[in-house]
């Protein structure tokens, strides 16, 4: 029992450990973003059904920039994400804070610009499929915000090197995630169908 | 910086600029074909493809990485 109790600290047992944790956790979040599929697909079926080929009249500049800015977003977490893999903490953190900013962006592009447009919830099924869609991604959006400040504090705390960084893997699959459902909403809201 | 550092900084670029591209063509053919749906749906899917692959790494979840 003594021998096995000392061999569990030694460290490429831990280091076996560690990365069998990593491949269960990892399985888990996939798992996780599969059952998102399922909301975020109800949406785009409700769009396509009730608005068929129309959509509501949109700001088409606000639609490219938040979806521009939003796309910039997923190269910098892939660049953070390449970075600690490189232990380059530098690039790292900088990376993270400049997609978290630009995630606030978006957010102000969607929530504070194109809200504040001329559509309200209340028009119909227009409204109720804009501010629905638009409203949970732009959930998903703060949430993953709140994930890169959190992965941020600890990396400024000295956590996370080239072997054991899951944290900054886990956090840039589901930023990369919400940037996907972005990628078929998009044209789902600004480019399909004639402007009512 | 070795080789592969390299490599993997260049291929995160090169993916986003594929996006860029693609995301331009979104709205050129938005603008000019009269029935774009569908166009339109392949290109999300392509640039979706890319994301889940270069950015998401799905491969990791049957192939083992050092993390």
């Amino acid at each position: 029992m003594g021998a096995v109790a000392e061999e569990i600290h030694e460290p490429h047992v831990e280091e076996a450990s560690y990365k069998e944790r990593t491949r269960r956790n990892r399985l888990g979040l996939w798992l996780f973003l599969f059952s998102e599929i399922f909301l975020f697909g109800a949406l785009l079926a409700a769009r396509y059904y009730l608005w068929g080929d129309t959509r509501p009249e949109l700001d088409q500049m606000v639609g490219l920039i938040t979806t521009s800015i939003l796309l910039l977003s997923s190269f910098f977490m892939a660049r953070a994400e390449t970075a600690i893999g490189h232990d380059n903490r530098k690039t790292f953190m900088r990376s993270l804070a400049l997609t978290a900013l630009l995630g606030i962006a978006f957010l102000i592009g969607v929530v504070g610009v194109e809200w504040g447009g001329h559509l309200k919830p209340t028009d119909g099924a227009y409204g109720a499929i804009f501010y629905a869609m638009t409203g949970l991604h732009a959930l998903h959006v703060f949430s993953g915000v709140i994930l890169i400040a959190i992965v941020w504090n600890r990396g400024r705390q000295g956590d996370f090197s080239a072997e054991r960084h899951w944290g900054v893997e886990a956090t840039a699959v589901y930023w990369h995630f919400v940037d996907v459902v972005w990628v078929f909403f998009y044209p789902a809201l600004y480019l399909i169908g004639t402007a009512a | 910086m070795n080789d592969k550092k390299k490599a993997d900084y260049r291929q995160g670029i090169i993916v986003f600029l594929v996006l860029a591209v693609l995301t331009a063509i979104e709205v050129a053919v938005a603008n000019y074909l009269d029935n774009p749906g569908v166009p339109l749906i392949i290109i999300a899917l392509v640039k979706a493809g890319l994301i889940v692959q270069f950015f998401m790494h799905i491969y990791r979840l049957w192939r083992e990485e050092s993390h």
